[in-house]
């Protein structure tokens, strides 16, 4: 038999000599293995609905002046995009290009004629929205506007707002705001329906108007921005790289990528990071420590037949390889437990409609989902298995060391 | 004629107890003949298994010189002295010290193991030795499923496997019946001529001594 497989069977009995110890031990392992498994999984979830949500929202990237990005406008639209229709034209004729939005962003007061808020609002065509941000822009009363429609003095009211002017599908409102020239214009509106982006602060001020009314409010032809959505948020590195290289005026137009804007994606990921980090590190100390303790007990109680091994000329790197042929086979077995439990519950929360809390800031809750991803499992797995080898070698080291007539003498 | 197996010079050793040195081994001389079945006793406490530690290079010396097989064994570092242990001095312990987790098979073969030796080849020498010492069937077992003599064959027969030049046995019938200590001296006898391995033997049981080919006594770390 192979002289490794066959070192490899003494390790695997001596895992098994005090079966409880080994036991516990692979327990420790397993369920550190599926800790990290699991809480690895979950903060991808996270971490890609998240990504998804603020590539639906910015698109997955956005074309505006390239001061819009980093300045101030003094005036609406003071650094809005003009003869956009071109440029929509040409990002059209790109395959991975599903649809271009344009977007006039815009303020002012709403009221209805008795009470009077501040709103933020966009001037968008609000069915085209909708389809393009899925589940994160909810359609709550009414009816979205769109297409034939986008011209008429319609707008969608954030679910907070609407509470706040006491309006429903078919009010009427009025929209104050200032014209590109600076001056004051005002347009009479129709509720045409109320949503809920899942950020309470937002729903507080949320205004959708039509496209072209908002044009015709501020007095202009401008749009802030144009979002480019693509078919998969992957090929956004790629096609974001294609449309700054032909951008024949980089000084003007800017392509800025979704992950830029996303402030609230970035520091959530950033947090989970460093959460799901230091628990890694707490797994990995205590799946050590356990280890270590096991194996240490086993140093102890077989110090004379390691004595006996070194009389017959094992070396003492071979004596410290056997005990992390032992360590390797706790991890291993862990691992593999752990990946079992780890799979298991990603699959009974895939069938399992279990929701988390709203997060800091929002209204709404999530699905609680966890990836089984490959990846995660593979360098868990590995992170256990050599944590075990190091406690074994650390453990046994000193022990192989030790003088033989000492080792021989033990009791 | 050949070089001695082992040949010893002056050899001193100490132990140190907390503060104060005790000297454990006084000068010894002494020579052993290759294939000689040789015995030292003594009381306990007299420098016995020291002796036999320094000769099976599982112990060090303060002062002296060593050689085994004409090659000097003074200055090795402890790697050299394992590979040493590994290819040419067998064991034989009191107490056995088999491992208990290897079957009487793997015991005797864990030797070769350590040696590299195909598969083969370590398989034929087991089976061979095993047949020598009458355990070729329970090869299988496990230690703690022998008697005490049974298992004291199988550490002989771990011993002579590679075919040492020298065994060392410390106090091997000191555990055994008369019936299977007698049977246990004539094993290492016939089996120490057939492997041609050379037998020194810590002993202070007459049965055994009365069956060695030189006795000689040590007492308070002098070789009389």
């Amino acid at each position: 038999m192979n002289t490794q497989l066959e070192l490899l069977r003494f390790a695997w009995r001596n895992v098994l000599r005090n079966r409880r110890r080994s036991l516990a031990t692979i327990v420790i392992a397993a369920l550190g293995a599926a800790a990290v498994m699991i809480s690895g999984g979950f903060a991808l979830y996270t971490y890609d609905a998240l990504r998804e949500g603020a590539a639906r929202e910015f698109g997955h990237f956005t074309v505006a002046h390239r001061d819009y990005f980093q300045r101030d406008e003094e005036t609406p639209l003071q650094y809005g995009l003009a003869g956009y229709p071109a440029l929509i034209a040409a990002l059209e004729q790109d395959a991975r290009v599903t649809r271009v939005l344009p977007r006039l962003n815009f303020s002012g007061l709403i009221s209805n004629g008795d009470k009077s808020m501040v709103f933020m609002g966009m001037g968008a065509d609000a069915r085209a929205e909708g389809e393009a941000r899925g589940v994160f822009l909810k359609l709550t009363d009414g009816a979205l506007f769109g297409g034939m429609d986008a011209g008429a003095p319609r707008v969608l009211l954030g679910s907070a707002l609407a509470k706040s002017l006491n309006a429903r599908p078919g009010s009427p409102l009025t929209l104050l705001t200032t014209t590109v020239e600076g001056g004051m214009n005002a347009v009479d509106v129709e509720v045409s329906g109320i949503v809920s982006t899942g950020w309470p602060e937002v729903d507080k001020r949320l205004v959708y108007a039509p496209l072209a009314a908002v044009q015709k409010l501020l007095l202009t032809d401008k749009v802030s921005t144009l979002a480019v959505y693509l078919e998969s948020t992957d090929q956004t590195p790629a096609a974001l790289a294609d449309w700054r290289a032909r951008e024949p005026k980089p000084e003007v137009r800017e392509f800025r990528p979704w992950w830029e804007q996303a402030f609230y994606y970035q520091s959530v990921r950033a947090l989970y990071n460093r959460i799901f980090g230091l628990l890694g590190i707490i797994i990995a100390v205590l799946v050590f420590f356990s280890v270590a303790n096991t194996l240490s007990m086993a140093v102890v109680e077989r110090t004379r037949e390691i004595g006996t091994l070194r009389a017959l000329g094992a070396l003492p790197g071979e004596i410290v390889a056997g005990f992390a042929r032992e360590g390797a086979l706790i991890g291993t077995l862990g691992a593999l437990i752990g990946m079992a439990m780890a799979g298991l519950t990603s699959a009974i929360l895939l069938g399992l409609d279990v929701q988390m809390p709203p997060p800091p800031g929002r209204s709404e809750g999530y699905p609680l989902k966890v990836y089984a991803e490959p990846a995660i499992y593979a360098v868990a797995a590995g992170v256990i298995i050599i944590l075990c080898i190091v406690a074994a070698w650390s453990v046994s080291r000193k022990a192989a060391q030790r003088p033989i007539v000492e080792a021989l003498g033990h009791v | 004629m050949s070089a001695p197996v082992i040949e010893l010079r002056g050899i001193v050793k100490h132990y140190r107890m907390g503060d104060n040195d005790v000297p454990a081994l006084q000068g010894i001389d002494l020579e052993v003949a290759s294939g000689a079945f040789v015995a030292v006793k003594g009381p306990s406490g007299s420098g016995k298994s020291t002796l036999l530690n320094i000769c099976g290079l599982l112990d060090g010396f303060d002062s002296g010189s060593y050689r085994l097989s004409g090659e000097d064994m003074g200055g090795l570092d402890e790697i050299a002295r394992t590979l040493i242990r590994r290819r040419r001095i067998g064991f034989v312990f009191q107490s056995y010290n088999l491992v208990p987790v290897m079957t009487v098979y793997e015991n005797v073969e864990y030797p070769l193991l350590l040696a590299g030796l195909p598969a083969a080849e370590r398989r034929e020498r087991v089976m061979a030795t095993l047949e020598q010492v009458g355990l070729a069937t329970l090869g299988e077992r496990r230690p703690d499923h022998l008697s005490g003599g049974q298992r004291q064959r199988v550490a002989i027969a771990r011993a002579l496997v590679k075919s040492p030049s020298l065994v060392i046995a410390d106090e091997p019938t000191a555990n055994l019946d008369t019936v299977t200590a007698n049977q246990v001296v004539a094993l290492m006898r016939e089996l120490g001529a057939s492997h041609g391995a050379t037998f020194l033997i810590a002993t202070h049981d007459e049965r055994m001594t009365s069956r060695c080919d030189v006795v000689r006594t040590i007492t308070d770390g002098v070789l009389l």
